[in-house]
């Protein structure tokens, strides 16, 4: 009895990596590869409906980190990818894993953290000084630590900083979900980056609240791109082109402006025509 | 091809002694290897007591623990974490997302294996060890010494059982650990955390680290059966 | 030494020194063991003196053994007046006093799995005899049992006449006024048995 458990344990483990690597292959559905932040807020609730009436086709959402999702890209487990970390899409797009990759809306960012804010955030604008501020005070920082968008965002701060975020005690890397690691920075009662959408998702479950925000830096553009059929001959290439044209169409960009939680705008559009 | 790409990096960390590799393998084995040396002592008393003394109550004591074996993992991580969350009872400690949360709760996941195996040994155990132990004058403490050295191979069953269940158990660990690197990343959870990063080789390393020692655990095991069940 | 006529278990006076002083060891009235409603032991009463040897017998199941796991605490039973070495007990709280004052032997003798000098001494450390005292008394337990040839082999390489050795020898080591032994003889081998008269004299 007890050989079963252990090796079910294991058996699960290895199939979840085989099941990752391999992808499953699903009839002519459309699979979309994208970060929780769209999934958890959601938006992609309030727009593929849409879409989905508009085309007939049905949409699949495997909602990971940016960093997994272009990977699911790169395997040609799916067929279209929605993320948020612009060198990442530009190598992706060189080196010939994805195609047609387009400009769709950004959403912005915020620094929350506990309400005694023991690094005298609150109020401030920008997001380089916060950190810095948060190293100095030796406050607990949580991390997404998964490499995704996020996480690599928050990278970029420190490396302007010119500090290394792990030269601070109080540093923890979680390698989770934002909602996670918002539930952990509340706990912990330290300090976090976020979206702001997932931030208004969680808000009620958490003691925390936005100290920085409205530094252009804290902006975040998302990307569109379908994954390179020539590499993947069997991939649903023109359910994706099509999900592409009418997520950056005049229809799609309104639908995004319309979609608010709380009455608040979350997603801001910006294909270009 | 991916998967054989994915394995040559996999075995390239794990022989050029990769420190961030190593240190999760650490972290696990300090927190699985910790909690049964904490547990044990308590769980086998408790599955001595339970297999020798008679009392009101005992046998919905055994059936409970057997139903515990099997009890998900995720369940005692729920539990613990709304024990040691800031809104809970025991949140004035600060434990959650420390590797004492982890312990603590491997070592409730640990518990009932300890108990029902240690109990199982001891009530199949010769019922003349006990009584040869109390006519030459030994005292509880000694009869319970003794009773439990002649069946150490059970009780060394029941402790490589309870380890092979720790250290790869993964819902309890992540909800009360978080994950955190450096900290409160073990196995389990980084392999977890490195497949949704897309990075496969780490967790595939950690995945033959923990197959290894799985591999070592059931060997051992039927070492002790087999060296348990040789005649007297 | 008159047994209760409801069970058929006869009490014999056997071999001993006859010349020792005749003091009573154990002596009890009216020993009851029953389990549920079933009474499965009844001496009426029972008196065993000091340097003598009894003979206990009668058919399977008559309560031989029954009796023998009583006086050595191992079984629970009732007991009108119990005497041993003319101090009053209660049978319901066994003293450890008593126990080690007793050297039980079982039909088929467990020896732990530990060295042979370990099960000779397992009851002197229990009792707390300091280590060279100890080490004395299991020398000269080897030496009765005639086990000197013996002492390096693992207890589950012993024969069946040489572990009823070893037992006899871990409980004369405690020296005990009262010696209960269940079958001393059965099961062993003609030399086996041979060997076990000598040490116990019959």
């Amino acid at each position: 009895m007890w050989r079963g458990w252990r090796w079910l344990t294991i058996a699960i483990v290895c199939s979840g990596m085989l099941a990752a690597t391999a992808g499953n292959v699903l009839a002519r559905d459309l699979r979309l590869a994208t970060t929780t932040s769209t999934d958890n807020s959601g938006l992609l609730g309030y727009l593929l409906p849409r879409f989905e009436a508009a085309h007939g086709i049905k949409v699949i959402v495997i909602s990971v980190g940016t960093g997994k999702a272009l990977k699911l890209g790169e395997n040609g487990d799916v067929d279209v990818v929605l993320v948020h970390s612009r060198p990442d899409e530009d190598r992706f797009i060189e080196q010939e894993h994805g195609v047609n990759r387009r400009d769709v809306m950004y959403n912005d960012f915020v620094i929350v953290g506990p309400l005694v804010d023991p690094a005298a955030l609150r109020g401030g604008r920008d997001a380089v000084k916060a950190f810095g501020k948060i190293m100095d005070a030796r406050s607990v920082f949580v991390s997404r630590g998964d490499d995704s968008g996020t996480h690599k965002m928050e990278l970029r701060y420190w490396s302007e900083l010119g500090k290394q975020p792990t030269g601070n005690s109080g540093y923890r890397s979680a390698g989770r979900g934002m909602g996670e690691v918002l539930l952990m920075a509340s706990e912990l009662s330290a300090y976090a980056l976020t979206d702001r959408a997932t931030f208004y998702a969680m808000k009620d479950k958490v003691d925390l609240e936005i100290l920085v925000q409205g530094d252009p830096r804290l902006f975040n553009p998302y990307g569109v791109m379908a994954v390179n059929p020539a590499k993947y001959p069997d991939i649903n290439f023109d359910a994706a082109m099509r999900f592409i044209d009418w997520l950056t169409s005049s229809q799609g960009q309104q639908a995004i402006s319309e979609f608010k939680v709380d009455g608040k705008q979350l997603f801001f559009p910006n294909a270009a025509p | 091809m991916e998967l054989i790409e994915t394995t040559r990096q996999a075995l390239r960390l794990l022989f050029a002694g990769d420190a961030e590799l190593w240190r999760i393998v650490w972290v696990s084995l300090k927190i699985s290897v910790g909690a049964l040396l904490l547990m044990s002592p308590v769980a086998i008393a408790v599955g001595y007591l339970l297999a020798t003394q008679r009392f009101p109550g005992r046998r919905i004591i055994v059936v409970v623990t057997q139903a515990l074996f099997a009890f998900p993992t995720v369940v005692v991580g729920l539990l613990l974490y709304m024990l040691l969350s800031r809104q809970g009872p025991l949140g004035s400690l600060h434990l959650l997302f420390t590797q004492t949360a982890m312990m603590i709760g491997q070592m409730l996941i640990a518990a009932p294996i300890l108990v029902a195996f240690t109990l199982s040994a001891v009530q199949g155990a010769d019922a003349r060890v006990r009584e040869t132990a109390i006519v030459l004058g030994a005292g509880r403490w000694r009869t319970a010494l003794t009773v439990l050295t002649e069946v150490r191979f059970g009780v060394m069953a029941a402790l490589f059982n309870g380890f092979g269940r720790v250290i790869s158990e993964v819902g309890c660990a992540l909800m009360v650990g978080g994950n955190i690197a450096g900290m409160t990343r073990n196995m389990p959870t980084a392999i977890a955390l490195e497949t949704t990063k897309g990075e496969f080789a780490q967790g595939v390393a950690l995945g033959i680290v923990l197959m290894v020692l799985a591999l070592g655990v059931n060997f051992a095991m039927s070492w002790a059966q087999g060296a348990g069940a040789q005649p007297q | 030494m008159n047994m209760a006529s409801t069970v058929p278990v006869a009490l014999r006076d056997g071999a001993g020194d006859r010349d020792a002083h005749d003091r009573v060891v154990v002596s009890c009235h009216g020993l009851k063991r029953s389990i549920g409603a079933q009474v499965i032991l009844d001496v009426n009463r029972l008196r065993l003196a000091r340097g003598r040897i009894y003979l206990l017998s009668g058919p399977n199941g008559a309560g031989k053994t029954t009796l023998l796991r009583v006086l050595a605490g191992l079984d629970r039973a009732s007991c009108a007046a119990f005497q041993f070495d003319g101090e009053a007990i209660d049978l319901a709280q066994y003293p450890q006093s008593v126990r080690r004052r007793i050297g039980f032997v079982h039909h088929h003798p467990l020896l732990f799995s530990t060295s042979l000098h370990a099960n000779i001494g397992y009851g002197l450390k229990a009792a707390g005899v300091a280590r060279a005292e100890a080490k004395r008394r299991i020398a000269d337990a080897i030496e009765w049992a005639g086990l000197g040839g013996l002492v390096d082999r693992p207890s589950r390489a012993l024969s069946a006449g040489e572990k009823q050795r070893v037992a006899l020898a871990r409980a004369h080591a405690l020296d005990p006024v009262l010696y209960l032994l269940d079958e001393p003889k059965a099961n062993l081998d003609e030399r086996g048995r041979e060997m076990v008269t000598s040490l116990i004299g019959c």
